[in-house]
């Protein structure tokens, strides 16, 4: 089921996986590779055809400096973390509180209510962007911060629920017995026994939505307009004037997008893939 | 996305001296004027906000409050805005878009100001684009032209001249095509230039009252004139005049080949010339000249796109936002906001002056003296959207495949019969 490590391989194929691999992942990030140099470089080269040479002159201050300074991005960032935040703060600690109930308690219809959290996840989004707008326009929610929180949780809240549901109830049930033998209040459990065990999958799960929710573009231009609410991946398109697209500017500020993840991917790495494969493998 | 700046007429300063002079005769004003703007870009943004620095000086008892709405998010906002709390004054375009609005009775007739002195002597070259059913709705206060866009060093490489005439074009054509370049460089990505080409090809066929017939839905795609019109593009097409796969490129994207030398003309708006002269086309490279005549029975009509001011109905202070489309038009004020350092663009009346740029100076010429058909406003505002969204795909199709004519304006024609 696994694959062969490399080690164990012949020599010859060792060699030839060695060689390969740079080039497969210089491929591979060859689209990254392109905004990181068109964010370096002047906006004439555009006009003159000049996408894929060496730069003609090097701006990577004066690109990245009117990103931060002469744009609306910095106000775009705030607006990402705004929405993201909350949201992942919401989604996690209701679907610590679904996943409880749905782990450890036995009702009828636990199952049927657990499918259709899944089957949530099923449903394709696109299909949602009529009636989501036209409910949030009733709602006064309309291109508020406020209105994609919510919608964010409660979409999010679908897959979190699957995820911390299955991790409650690989949890020894022994410990919730041995609390209520005690004649612990069953808030008292949830609070001081299953939400200590659970801290790895609320990090994991934490990271995971914080990528989603920071990385999301559909949403953002479907329920946000204007430099006050729309998050930094829709606002990024900012950059297309009346009548130019600045492509240069557009790049440094998706590098300058693309950051936050990036670098909560890192800094969480053991969580992010411990999120990934949790459950897959008992 | 909204930006209130209060302008206070106690901190207009002293600039009052500035600006009295031009206005002498009118009496100040006082009360509130409110205007919503989509003027939102830098350079725009710093124009609307002086000419209210300006006219608050001249009326220190006038209450300005403007409202500056990002321009894209404007055209989903102005008809909330106009059916319930309207302010005094709008941006909006000319021609169709402003359709819906004198339709719903959401805008105010303003013909009384075209009346005037002022309007009937200098102003005369946008007002067609300002009336539907024979009245004014509104004010222009900038615009700028389309047309051919050239290299002056091919030309006379090739040892070409400026064309006028429909034969001269196509020999010229001839001649650089046979040199192995293309003659035209152009993106229908976004199809919206190949409205361009449409636009200039038709009108110049056909005239421009045809021309607007055929945008107000009452003459038949399928019609005898507009084949003319298809079959006079398509002598180009077959040429080859065109760059290969422009369905693939940008307008922005379509430029290299002109700067590389792998096109020689294009036919585009003026917002074109900033970015070819940073690419190193200075003004002895790039030259201009007026879309040839096809028809001699027709007169000459341009594509210029008409930025404008409009009175919303509902709004509570009509006579000072008139006095506001006064100023906003004046040769000076038209002189002063149409500078290469402010809009760029070309000024509606016609004592204004223009900056002096090679370019501005031709449109400006070319408007206000040789332009006596008339001002079209551009494919996709002369056409209702949903006309203009269909026809421009079918005329990007036709560049791409000509032999799909007939069902092209089938289709388009089934189209002109829901939505008109």
């Amino acid at each position: 089921m696994f694959p062969k490590p490399i080690h164990r391989s012949a020599a010859h194929w060792q060699v030839f996986y060695q060689g390969m691999l740079p080039l497969v992942m210089i491929l591979w990030l060859l689209p990254l590779i392109a905004v990181a140099i068109f964010s370096i470089k002047p906006a004439v080269d555009f006009t003159n055809g000049n996408y894929w040479s060496w730069p003609s002159s090097f701006e990577a201050v004066e690109n990245y400096g009117k990103v931060f300074f002469a744009s609306d991005m910095p106000q775009y960032l705030l607006n990402s973390i705004y929405i993201t935040i909350p949201t992942v703060i919401g989604a996690v600690a209701l679907s610590c509180m679904t996943g409880f109930a749905l782990g450890v308690y036995k009702f009828k219809g636990n199952l049927l209510i657990f499918f259709f959290f899944v089957a949530g996840n099923f449903v394709p989004f696109q299909i949602l962007m009529v009636p989501v707008r036209d409910l949030t326009l009733d709602m006064g929610l309309y291109n508020t911060k406020t209105g994609l929180v919510l919608f964010h949780i409660a979409f999010q809240t679908g897959f979190c629920t699957l995820f911390m549901r299955n991790f409650i109830r690989a949890l020894p049930f022994e410990l919730i017995e041995a609390a209520r033998v005690e004649g612990v209040a069953e808030w008292r459990i949830f609070w001081f026994v299953v939400l200590p065990l659970v801290r790895p999958a609320i990090a994991a799960l934490s990271v995971l939505v914080f990528t989603f929710i920071w990385n999301d573009y559909f949403w953002a231009i479907v329920l946000t307009q204007g430099v006050e609410n729309t998050p930094v991946t829709s606002g990024i398109t900012s950059f297309n004037g009346q009548y130019r697209a600045a492509y240069h500017l557009m790049s440094a500020g998706s590098i300058v997008a693309a950051l936050p993840p990036v670098m909560m991917f890192f800094a969480m790495q053991k969580h992010f893939i411990a999120g990934l494969t949790l459950g897959s493998v008992k | 996305m909204l930006f209130n700046v209060k302008k206070t007429v106690a901190a207009a300063t002293a600039s009052t001296l500035l600006a009295t002079g031009a206005f002498a005769g009118s009496h100040a004003l006082s009360g509130d004027l409110v205007i919503f703007s989509d003027m939102s870009n830098p350079a725009p943004r710093a124009v609307m906000e002086g000419m209210i620095d300006r006219f608050g000086a001249m009326h220190p008892n006038l209450n300005i409050d403007l409202t500056v709405i990002d321009r894209e998010n404007m055209k989903t906002q102005i008809l909330n805005f106009t059916s319930a709390n309207a302010p005094d004054l709008t941006n909006w375009y000319a021609a169709n878009r402003m359709i819906p609005f004198v339709d719903a009775g959401l805008f105010e007739d303003v013909s009384d100001l075209w009346a005037e002195d002022e309007f009937v002597n200098n102003l005369a070259s946008t007002k067609g684009a300002l009336t539907l059913d024979g009245k004014q709705w509104g004010i222009p206060y900038s615009y700028y032209q389309w047309g051919v866009y050239y290299r002056e060093d091919i030309f006379n490489e090739l040892g070409l001249t400026e064309p006028t005439t429909w034969a001269e074009e196509k020999a010229n054509c001839g001649k650089i095509v046979a040199s192995g370049r293309a003659c035209y460089t152009i993106g229908t990505k976004y199809l919206w230039t190949a409205g361009g080409w449409f636009d200039y090809i038709n009108l110049r066929t056909n005239g421009y009252d045809f021309h607007v017939q055929l945008a107000n839905g009452e003459i038949a795609w399928t019609d005898p004139r507009v084949r003319q019109t298809f079959a006079n593009w398509r002598e180009l097409i077959d040429m080859g005049a065109f760059v290969k796969n422009h369905q693939t490129y940008s307008w922005q994207e379509s430029l290299p080949f002109i700067v590389n030398g792998d096109a020689a003309a294009i036919l585009i708006g003026n917002f074109a010339v900033a970015p070819l002269r940073e690419a190193g086309l200075n003004d002895g490279k790039l030259d201009f000249y007026q879309f040839v005549s096809i028809n001699p029975d027709v007169a000459l009509a341009e594509d210029a796109p008409t930025d404008t001011f409009h009175i919303p109905s509902l709004a509570k202070n009509k006579e000072n936002a008139k006095e506001f489309m006064r100023f906003v038009v004046s040769a000076e004020n038209q002189t002063l906001i149409n500078a290469g350092d402010a809009l760029g663009q070309l000024p509606i009346n016609a004592q204004s002056a223009v900056d002096d740029d090679k370019f501005l100076n031709q449109g400006f010429a070319m408007l206000s003296t040789n332009s006596p058909g008339g001002v079209a406003q551009f494919f996709d505002r002369d056409f209702p959207a949903e006309m203009a969204g269909m026809g421009m795909e079918g005329l990007q199709e036709f560049m791409v495949f000509p032999d799909n004519l007939d069902e092209i304006l089938e289709r388009l024609e089934s189209a002109r019969a829901d939505i008109y």
